[in-house]
């Protein structure tokens, strides 16, 4: 049993190592937009990635009376990503979290790219594998009802596993496919605690510096549950200079990472509950 | 009796033949002078040791120092050495092998234009990478390093190095790559590692009277001698050249017009790729698409760094924060109509 363990976690290590003409920058950083890419950092390239969300551009909350959103920040994430291999990153962040429901939020994860779209090779898309945990370390609610009140510790914590799949069609269009599972350990009485998702995004370059891309998830649950929930949409505009990347996008979801914005988007498009965020990275080489 | 006679015609025959062999080196003489280093041909002819000479080669430390070379670590005292430099190894910006053919002889003088495209012929012909730094192969050899303008560019760091191979290693460990001070023992090894390396005799082109004298050199007077170590310090470099050219002014640039396609792809692909492929050394990953074609002619009339008449002219430098920098191609190393035939590649590309 040990041997065959042992020859799968092997086969599948390996069959990542490819070798000829791989395609490359499929997505032009290692995010969509509110979620992962395809792609991974390169081996020993650290990067130091800020990620703001502004508050809502227009509604109620929004408009000229807070300069439509950027009054707020709905979150802030700062993190630190690093490739320990051409095909194996991993990521630990901290998030100010959107206060709806979470605050205060850590959280880390490790993608390994399992296969590089290769036509001479015969492979068709890129494949990657992305499991995300975060904690929340917020102070515990007092209101039995809220879903902050955390009984025990491991009512803080919510994972997710996601596959993702792309390919780049000629130079210019790359689409993902991307389902997702989110397990949080503790949710609302009208709330489940598996959700799954399917995203999908596109990618356009306009040119070798400039891209436009989008991205949604659409999440699944049982009928009745989850009223208020709706389905993260985003739009960005890109940038690429050499070792920075800028990126500006409109969306509605507010916090970071699968555990976050697959659940827990609840602002609406067409109220004009979205809002303006940004990210910036830089690499260094170490 | 007849047993007496065999023997006899034995000997004889035996005696022909030695006679015949002994002919043979007399007339050819290669048999023995072509295994000879060159630094130990030029002692016996009565030239001084180099500063870094090594009187017996380790194969370990040199098998040590080849690991420096090629992947900036090796493993020391059973564990793996601190990486000299996390941006660069000495092959990102060297090639190992020779790079000029022994036809055309290694006493180039860059005074042709053309001599940039001798060696790209070379890299092509042996499957090399084209690069701004010259060739590791024969440095055993040189008694000049950082010649040139890059005496300019480096000034004081290179007083010591300019004629001494251990500082000039050290100097391209700290500032060129980027890096850090080398050990004692790693500069050994890489030592040792060049020396294994040096070149012989086989490696010049050398006439066969030039091989008989040194032969026989001990029967030489001191101005055969000193002939002699002339002709053959003139079949290798002693010291490359170095001189930076400004950046082509806008009005002089051909963009491409005249370039030939063909040599720009071999350029691209043997000069720039070796580094931003897959952005195996920088940040920017390039590849013979449309969109990098279109990138580089968009700045093609600027100064800035993505024209490509700027960048490889000048290079850029090493910033905190962003230690990897490209370093520029001299003359010597690609020529102003090389640079024309690389944007008649990228105008190609973006065409397609």
């Amino acid at each position: 049993m040990m041997k065959k363990i042992k020859y799968i976690i092997f086969t599948v290590l390996f069959i990542g190592h490819s070798f000829g003409q791989d395609v490359q920058e499929t997505f032009n950083s290692t995010r969509i937009i509110n979620g992962h890419s395809v792609e991974t950092l390169k081996a020993r390239i650290l990067q130091f990635r800020v990620e703001h969300r502004f508050g809502d551009f227009a509604g109620t909350n929004g408009g000229i009376q807070n300069m439509f959103g950027f009054d707020n920040a709905a979150d802030v994430r700062f993190a630190f990503e690093y490739g320990l291999s051409d095909k194996l990153m991993i990521g630990f962040g901290r998030s100010k979290g959107s206060g709806t429901p979470y605050r205060s939020l850590l959280d880390g994860f490790v993608k390994y790219k399992l296969l590089t779209q290769n036509k001479e090779k015969g492979i068709p898309v890129s494949l990657s594998l992305i499991e995300t945990a975060s904690l929340t370390y917020m102070t515990a609610s007092m209101d039995e009802s809220q879903v902050a009140f955390f009984p025990e510790f491991v009512h803080r914590l919510a994972y997710s596993s996601q596959l993702n799949i792309a390919r780049k069609f000629g130079e210019r269009l790359s689409l993902a496919i991307m389902p997702t599972y989110v397990h949080r350990n503790y949710v609302d009485m009208d709330d489940q605690n598996g959700v799954f998702a399917i995203g999908s995004a596109f990618a356009l370059r306009l040119s070798k510096e400039f891209s436009i891309s989008t991205e949604y998830y659409h999440a699944f649950h049982q009928d009745g549950l989850r009223p208020n929930h709706k389905n993260s949409f985003g739009v960005a505009f890109e940038w690429l200079t050499n070792g920075h990347n800028f990126k500006i996008n409109f969306t509605n979801s507010k916090g970071f990472g699968e555990t976050q914005f697959i659940p827990c988007t609840y602002s609406n498009w067409l109220d004009g509950e979205f809002r303006i965020g940004f990210s910036i990275t830089r690499d260094f080489k170490i | 009796m007849h047993k007496l006679f065999f023997l006899l015609f034995l000997l004889f025959a035996a005696m022909i033949a030695s006679f015949k062999f002994s002919l043979d080196e007399k007339i050819y003489g290669h048999l023995d002078v072509d295994d000879w280093t060159v630094e130990e041909s030029l002692i016996k002819l009565g030239d001084s040791a180099y500063l870094h000479h090594i009187e017996n080669l380790d194969p370990q430390k040199a098998a040590m120092g080849k690991e420096l070379v090629f992947n900036g670590f090796t493993s020391h005292n059973g564990k793996k050495s601190k990486r000299i430099s996390s941006y660069f190894v000495c092959t990102d910006c060297h090639n190992t092998q020779r790079e000029f053919g022994l036809e055309s002889g290694l006493g180039i003088t860059h005074s042709q234009d053309d001599d940039p495209q001798k060696r790209l012929n070379y890299a092509i012909k042996n499957d090399l990478p084209f690069l701004p730094g010259s060739t590791l192969w024969g440095i055993y050899n040189r008694t000049s390093f950082y010649n040139g303008d890059y005496r300019k560019k480096y000034a004081g760091l290179v007083d010591k190095a300019k004629d001494h191979l251990s500082e000039a290693i050290q100097v391209c460990s700290k500032y060129c790559s980027s890096g850090r001070d080398l050990e004692e023992w790693e500069i050994e090894a890489i030592m040792h590692y060049f020396k294994s390396e040096e070149l012989k005799i086989k490696d010049l082109k050398l006439g066969p009277n030039q091989k008989k004298n040194l032969l026989k050199y001990q029967k030489l007077d001191d101005a055969e001698k000193k002939g002699l170590i002339t002709s053959i310090e003139a079949e290798y470099f002693q010291s490359y050249p170095a001189n930076f050219l400004y950046t082509m002014p806008a009005d002089n640039r051909g963009y491409g017009k005249n370039g030939n396609w063909e040599n720009g792809k071999e350029i691209f692909e043997r000069s720039c790729l070796h580094c931003h492929d897959e952005k195996r050394v920088t940040y920017l990953g390039l590849d013979s698409s449309k969109l990098t074609g279109k990138f580089f002619l968009k700045y093609m009339k600027s100064y800035k760094d993505q024209s490509l008449y700027q960048i490889i002219r000048w290079g850029t430098y090493a910033k905190r924060g962003r230690r990897q920098y490209m370093p520029q191609y001299s003359k010597e190393k690609m020529s102003d109509k090389q640079i024309e035939d690389l944007i008649a590649y990228m105008q190609k590309i973006s065409k397609k």
